[in-house]
């Protein structure tokens, strides 16, 4: 179970930019969370990923409250979940190559001898062929860029996996192609999954339900 | 086709740029295609295909490290062979109006919007005195429906559809006969999306513009255009009308077909494999690797006939069976 | 390559001449540095001349072949003490560049990778000392200690860490922001794995750019504080020392004594600034990726 209960979050004091969002996933469940953009759902995102302390609510990880965010969440409790963000360019630290960019999260928990053998693996499932692992970000596509974010959330085997707006910047091709290597993984896994996103027609299908933003923020609670 | 007299012609257009080493990255090869008044044509592919290259060739703003060659005629102005002189004075603004992606971050964040339209006024129409010019900036921002009350604001006080339209107004100041949409719609909502190529559509719909869309969003492209160009691999590969292309029969070319059947709403199927690298493109078709219908014939680069370049496209008939 | 366009395609190339005069500022401010410093790391030991050899037979003499810089007014070859106090003037102009980089670079890390009141607390810090004029505190360093090199480097590393550390701040928080190190954290990196191998090799080509920038900085200030007379002792020739001592022959229509000095600061400020500049192009992101599709 991932739990969001009456989160309100924003940033340095101001106005929150999410009030009062209660949202349940149940293990292994595909949630996905539809909104307008600039709604707050990418904080929001943020939040159940622990990456963001929220001012006020409280998120429970399969059964585990959680009591830290960023640094101060314990490592069991962040690598349980994988997160993938909208714009590669960003998400990629520039000076990485491919492969070092996906077998850092194993080189950051100690595991450098699992690097060649989870590669092996990963490369082939998210689409990324031998040559296109040695370069670095600036020499490669958008499409194949992201296909390397993908694989570095989920080189540590996360039990929840986060998307937020994964294929908004990608060509139909390549963001079915994503959401495939998604799905085989949740298949394999029985991992859950939270995608965010605008376009319905996407979640829908993707999705085993989704959710609108406004029926998951303060209406749900005041009901 | 329209029967019109096309606006944009371009004629076996191809840029390649010239890399450290002496590499060489075809970003485009031998495009041939048309845009009359009063039409849409959108050229769709995926990231890296080249179709923001072709659109740089045409505005004149390649970098240093690339080569052009065919023409592009709007005219008897051929864009390719313009000095930047004439590019300046003739063509940015006057000839082709561009609608940029990201429109929020192409005005100046330090100006109004008002003082962006007043500029652009001056530069390109005969306004002249301040009374004219405001009048002039004014029924400006009227015909890209930006509301009037806006106007003094800053480009970070504007939503997105805001900037959408600020920007549509700054590229119809110079009553450009082309409008140039380059991602015009990329991370906006769904909503919003629709919204914008309705208003773009407005603007071509009074039969004297033509509008060039370049997204790889094939369903804005659907809502909009009344052709469509499909660019794979630095080629245009198909050329076809957008009513049987998104209809029934559906697009010939396997690669178009394979880009429909990943949407959503369809197969939500992925194309096998990736595309190939511009630098090092295969001899022949360079969809002939990911393509199901490929045979030895493959090997030979396909000739353009009927507006597809491809030795085995589906024919209507396919589907019938 | 079967897929290039057709066979006797025309191309026409774009922006050839922005690109060679950018070559030719970068070669031609390379070979300025280049010959700066060979000539003051070779010059010294391999000629075998004392550039302290006093000639008064042959004091304020004009350029000539003997005296390409000609002579100063105790008859001193002037191409010769230029050399050694170009020596000078670099070996401050160095040192104190990279004390002030890593101090600054410390600073503004720390502030921007800590945050809270630790940053507002070293910015204030930052912004309190920026008020003072550099000069005046400059001084007040150099008045502190008996004159000798090392007092001068300690007191532009001092006063010239300021910027560096805004720089660096600045670096750090866009840094910080990115998504990359979000998924870095949520791929379970430590606080102090992030500083190290994501935010310190993403500020470091700016804190070496400003370092570089720095070094003439750095030189124009002990010119400035000898000048004074308050940097090096007279009898260790730095270029400020050498314009110093010639004031008086300037007013009596001997130009070169301070001409010579003066263009051996700017030349080498103007090169070193050159190569920064191009090094920068270099380094950004943006341009590199512009070339690509």
């Amino acid at each position: 179970m991932l739990e969001l209960h009456d989160i309100t979050a924003g940033y340095d004091g101001g106005t929150p930019v999410v009030r009062n969002a209660t949202l349940t996933l149940a293990a292994g469940e595909s949630l996905g969370l539809l909104g307008p953009s600039g709604c707050g759902k990418s904080t929001l995102a943020r939040v159940a990923a622990l990456l963001h302390r929220p001012d006020t609510g409280t998120v429970t990880l399969d059964g585990e409250p959680v009591r830290g965010w960023r640094y101060r969440a314990p490592r069991v409790q962040r690598t349980a979940l994988g997160i993938v963000f909208q714009q590669p360019r960003l998400s990629a630290d520039p000076r990485l190559r491919l492969t070092d960019l996906i077998a850092e999260p194993l080189r950051a928990t100690g595991r450098r001898d699992e690097i060649r053998q989870r590669l092996s693996g990963l490369a082939p499932a998210v689409g990324l062929t031998p040559d296109l692992l040695d370069r670095r970000p600036h020499e490669v596509s958008d499409g194949q860029l992201q296909r390397a974010c993908l694989a570095r959330a989920l080189v540590l085997r996360p039990r929840w996996l986060i998307c937020d707006e994964m294929t908004a910047m990608l060509d139909a091709s390549t963001a079915a192609a994503l959401v495939g290597a998604v799905e085989e993984y949740r298949a394999a896994t029985g991992a859950g999954l939270l995608a965010v996103g605008h376009d319905h027609r996407l979640l829908d299908r993707w999705c085993d339900r989704t959710v609108h933003w406004n029926d998951i923020t303060t209406a749900e609670v005041r009901a | 086709m329209t029967g019109r007299t096309p606006i944009l012609t371009v004629r076996g257009l191809s840029v390649r740029f010239l890399m450290p080493g002496g590499r060489r990255i075809a970003a485009v090869t031998d495009a041939h295609f048309d845009a009359a008044a009063g039409e849409c044509l959108a050229l769709i592919g995926e990231s890296g295909c080249g179709k923001s290259v072709l659109a740089s060739a045409l505005l004149g703003l390649l970098p240093a490290n690339a080569q052009a060659a065919g023409e592009a005629h709007i005219g008897d102005l051929d864009l390719l062979a313009a000095d930047e002189r004439t590019l300046a004075r003739a063509v940015r603004g006057r000839l082709i109006g561009l609608i940029p992606q990201s429109p929020a971050a192409h005005l100046t964040p330090v100006r109004t919007v008002r003082s962006h339209l007043e500029e652009t006024v001056t530069a390109l129409t005969g306004a002249r005195g301040r009374a004219a010019v405001r009048s002039a900036a004014e029924a400006a921002a009227e015909r890209a429906a930006f509301p009037s009350g806006h106007l003094d604001r800053f480009p970070h006080e504007l939503s997105g559809g805001m900037a959408q339209r600020a920007a549509t107004a700054l590229a119809l100041v110079g009553d450009a006969p082309l409008l140039l949409a380059d991602e015009p719609t990329t991370g906006l909502d769904r909503d919003l999306v629709e919204h914008t190529v309705d208003e773009l559509r407005r603007h071509v719909d009074t039969g004297r513009r033509a509008l060039l869309m370049i997204t790889h969003d094939l369903a804005a492209a659907e809502r909009i255009a009344d052709r469509v160009a499909v660019m794979y691999a630095g080629r245009v590969v198909e050329v076809t009308d957008a009513e049987s292309f998104f209809g029934a029969s559906g697009p010939r070319h396997p690669y178009s077909r394979g880009l429909l059947q990943a949407l959503p709403d369809r197969a939500f199927s992925p194309i096998p494999g990736t595309p190939p690298e511009l630098g090092d493109l295969p001899a022949g078709c360079a969809f002939a690797p990911r393509c199901e219908r490929a045979t030895d014939a493959c090997t030979v680069l396909p000739p353009p006939t009927d507006g597809i370049a491809c030795h085995h496209p589906h024919v209507p008939e396919d589907l019938r069976a | 390559m079967t897929c290039e366009a057709p066979q006797g395609t025309v191309w026409r190339s774009y922006g050839t001449d922005r690109r060679s005069t950018r070559t030719v500022r970068v070669r031609v401010s390379a070979a300025l540095v280049a010959v700066t410093v060979l000539a003051v790391l070779l010059v010294p030991p391999l000629v075998q001349l004392d550039q302290q050899a006093v000639d008064l037979q042959a004091k304020l003499l004009p350029p000539s072949w003997a005296h390409p810089f000609g002579t100063d007014d105790l008859g001193r070859d002037l191409l010769l003490r230029c050399v050694y106090g170009l020596r000078v003037s670099l070996l401050v102009g160095v040192a104190a560049a990279l004390a002030a980089t890593l101090i600054g670079t410390a600073v503004g890390a720390a502030a921007g990778a800590l945050g809270g009141w630790a940053e507002r607390g070293l910015m204030r810090l930052v912004d309190t000392l920026s008020s003072v004029p550099h000069l005046l505190l400059g001084i007040f360093i150099v008045a502190m200690f008996r004159p000798g090199v090392w007092p001068v480097v300690v007191s532009v590393a001092l006063t010239h860490w300021l910027s560096t550390a805004r720089i660096v701040r600045a670096e750090v928080l866009s840094l910080r922001a990115r998504p990359f190190i979000d998924a870095a954290v949520s791929g379970g990196a430590s606080r102090w794995r992030v500083a190290i191998r994501h935010l310190l090799p993403g500020v470091l080509p700016q804190a070496a750019l400003a370092a570089v920038l720095m070094v003439p900085h750095a030189m124009w200030h002990e010119s400035a504080l000898s000048f004074l007379g308050l940097g090096l002792p007279t009898h260790l020739a730095s270029l400020g020392n050498l314009i110093q001592g010639a004031r008086g022959s300037l007013l009596a229509g001997q130009w070169w004594p301070t001409l010579f000095p003066g263009l051996l600061i700017i030349v080498p400020t103007l090169a070193i600034a050159g190569l920064a500049g191009a090094w920068r192009e270099r380094i950004n992101p943006r341009r590199r990726s512009e070339l690509m599709l």
